[in-house]
């Protein structure tokens, strides 16, 4: 049975549309997964001894326990956001004469070779074969290493089980977020009693029991509720809830783009993919804290500065902005017979874009604890994104036609939705123009001028508005047909 | 009203539509029948520029309609799901279709309501975005939605597909009042013979993109048009 099982597996896998896209964005996929894969195992290697350089009185195994809370709880976010449980697959397969224990088991089976499965073997493993040629005792090397693979395992099976919740995801974050705030700020430091449950992993091989029993108990616990669930009006099938028809009149006062500005709404909070792009656009808030924290990027590299305050504002800009009319790809057909012409369509999508920029300036106040250097920046930031960063991507945008599917999340690797090598290209600009804006006034006369250059690029291009979005209009126009095509092609 | 000269659409050199002439005059309910693949999709997807034509072009309204955008404030159409707004309720979708065509709430409102037996109050106060209702019930939404705003055009493309027995009998009617009260143009395209003859003044047979048949529809509409299927 797992035979077939498997073949069917190999098919999906080799006839998905995203394997049959062009080679580039395959040596790219592969590229980035050698990238990630080999970061982890680099960062596995060298974790001991960089732990060792730095800390020379530290133990490495007693540090690495001390963080691991901290590592269980960024884990289960990840996947949160990324990993789901495939239900979609069984509902061919529950017509069909077999067993539905065996097509649980395999199911949850194949969860177990996900990637993000493979993140802590790769971190770990690498990690563990270092301690032993430093000859730390095999026994409870060996038997730590089982016990954090079990661990990651619970993850996995308890993702499942908390992922249709939001309640539980934000109070994870919360608690993360709470616990690294209390470090640093020398309130209370929970890495020391966490760390006591790691270590007497490490130091009691028989406590691997322990989260090997935990394991245990989330498959079966799993593998209940899948059970109860197997019926096509239930976990396989979406639940329907209530909605109720939200009011957005107010809006009408945007004149001619009030319809699509609602509807737009509409689609961002309605659907899981939008949902999944705002939630990772708020994270782009707290990009700064790279730059912002290390002395060496504003003594030495001030330009990198201007190149962290566009990511700072421009998160939703960027992440949203690039897939534009893609976000419209399931009724994109509608849009192009009915009463509506291209340019009202665009500004609307230009307005969200200015708006999201704004929200996030207001934001990003708390910066202004780096200084007013830095939030003079971010200002300047926000204005090349409102003035030029939103053209730029609307026209990126043109030449984006890839269909996305707006109420399944995006999952990682498995999903090459608006990724392609145009994008990569049109990424570019929007990156490298702000520094060069900055860079160039920057050091031939002073820190503030640059920031004005870079705030005035910005004001021009609001000036220009009409221009840019008449030029923008046409390159849609040209491609309209192309991009109706490649919407209505069956995934 | 509409006009079709030298119209062709070729895929890969592979000809799925070839239409010399084709004119279809104001106010008239217009059946278009063929089997799969015989272009009745394509036909109207030119129709809407949705694809470019090879060779040729349509008129509307002397409108050239891959040229031109003029003839969407009088054109409105349900081809397929993709007409459709998945995330919205039904009331959304006609109010947001009303707004692109200038229809406040209340028109809306009142032209919805003329439609309450048809949706057999299974769309209107469902509390359900249209992805989440059933294919007859986004159908139904599809079709009236294509009637917002007093389009002088109507294109529906198998429109009694996946409904049920009484909405097809209903949409008839709705279809008939259509093109002899209200002078509305009307296409439809199916493969239900009984509905089309029922329903269109004129059937135009397609088969493998040309045209084999033009059919005044009378009596003996039904019996030509099955004999020639059956053959």
């Amino acid at each position: 049975m797992i035979k077939h099982f498997l073949k069917l597996e190999w098919k999906q896998f080799f006839r998905a549309s995203y394997f049959q896209k062009g080679l580039a964005i395959k040596i790219l996929l592969v590229f980035g997964a050698i990238y990630f894969g080999g970061s982890a195992l680099m960062l596995g290697v060298g974790l001991f001894f960089i732990i060792k350089k730095t800390f020379p009185e530290a133990d490495p195994i007693i540090m690495v326990n001390n963080y691991l809370v901290y590592w269980i709880l960024f884990e289960l976010m990840l996947r949160y956001f990324m990993q789901q449980l495939p239900v979609m697959n069984i509902k061919p397969l529950m017509a069909i004469p077999i067993k539905r224990n065996t097509v649980i088991h395999y199911l949850l089976g194949k969860t177990t070779i996900s990637f993000f499965n493979f993140i802590s073997l790769f971190l770990f493993l690498p990690f563990s074969v270092v301690l032993l040629f430093k000859g730390y005792p095999v026994s409870n090397v060996l038997i730590w290493f089982f016990a954090l693979m079990c661990i990651a395992m619970s993850i996995n099976f308890l993702n499942f089980l908390i992922n249709k919740s939001n309640v539980v995801f934000y109070g994870i974050a919360t608690v993360l977020v709470a616990l690294i705030g209390l470090k640093y700020f020398n309130v209370y430091d929970a890495s020391e009693p966490f760390g006591v449950v790691f270590n007497s992993l490490y130091n009691q091989p028989f406590l691997a029991i322990i989260p090997f029993s935990l394991m245990i108990v989330l498959y079966y616990i799993n593998f209940k509720f899948i059970r109860k669930g197997f019926y096509l009006d239930d976990a396989v099938s979406k639940k329907i809830k209530e909605v109720n028809a939200t009011d957005l009149s107010w809006m009408n006062r945007f004149g001619k783009v009030a319809p699509f500005l609602k509807n737009d709404i509409k689609m961002i909070t309605r659907n899981a993919r939008p949902k999944q792009v705002v939630m990772m656009s708020f994270l782009f808030l707290f990009y700064g804290l790279f730059f912002f924290t290390q002395k060496i990027y504003i003594e030495e590299m001030p330009y990198l500065l201007g190149f962290a305050s566009i990511f700072i504002t421009g998160g939703f800009l960027l992440s949203f902005g690039q897939l534009v009319p893609s976000w419209d790809s399931e009724y994109y057909k509608l849009l192009m017979s009915q009463n509506i012409p291209y340019r009202q369509y665009l500004e609307s999508k230009w307005y969200l874009m200015v708006f999201a920029v704004i929200v996030a300036f207001i934001l990003s106040t708390p910066y202004l604890y780096f200084g007013m250097d830095i939030y003079l920046i971010i200002a300047a930031g926000a204005l090349f994104n409102i003035g030029l960063n939103t053209f730029i991507t609307l026209f990126g945008g043109a030449l984006n036609r890839v269909p996305i599917e707006l109420d399944t999340k995006a999952k990682a690797f498995s999903n090459t939705n608006g990724f392609n090598p145009t994008q990569l290209l049109i990424a570019l600009p929007k990156m490298i123009l702000p520094i060069i804006i900055f860079f160039i006034p920057y050091h031939f006369i002073s820190f503030n001028a640059g920031i004005i250059t870079l705030a005035l690029s910005g004001v021009i291009g609001i000036v220009f508005k009409n221009f840019f979005l008449n030029k923008i209009e046409q390159v849609y126009q040209k491609g309209k047909y192309k991009t109706i095509a490649a919407f209505s092609e069956k995934k | 009203m509409i006009s079709t000269s030298n119209l062709s659409k070729a895929y890969n050199g592979i000809k799925v539509l070839n239409i010399e002439n084709l004119d279809i005059p104001k106010g008239q309910s217009f059946g278009l029948v063929g089997n799969n693949g015989a272009g009745k999709t394509t036909y109207f997807s030119l129709l809407l520029d949705l694809i470019q034509p090879s060779t040729g072009h349509i008129k509307s309204k002397d409108i050239l309609v891959n040229e031109s955008e003029d003839w969407k404030p009088y054109t409105s159409s349900f081809i397929d799901e993709s007409f459709l707004i998945g995330y919205l309720t039904a009331e959304e979708y006609f109010y947001f279709i009303g707004e692109l065509r200038d229809q406040n709430k209340s028109d809306v409102d009142a032209l919805v309501s003329q439609f309450e037996d048809f949706f057999h109050g299974e769309i209107l106060g469902q509390k359900k975005y249209l992805r989440d209702l059933s294919k007859g019930n986004q159908k139904k939404a599809g079709i009236v939605a294509a009637l917002i705003g007093n389009p002088e055009v109507i294109i529906l493309d198998e429109p009694f597909a996946n409904l049920d027995p009484t909405t097809q009998i209903r949409l008839k009617s709705i279809i008939k009042d259509l093109a002899e009260k209200q002078g509305v143009t009307v296409l439809i395209s199916s493969h239900d013979l009984m509905h089309i003859t029922d329903v269109c003044e004129r059937i135009v047979v397609l088969e493998k993109g040309e045209i084999v048949k033009d059919l005044q529809t009378s009596e003996a509409t039904l019996k030509e048009l099955e004999q020639h299927f059956a053959g």
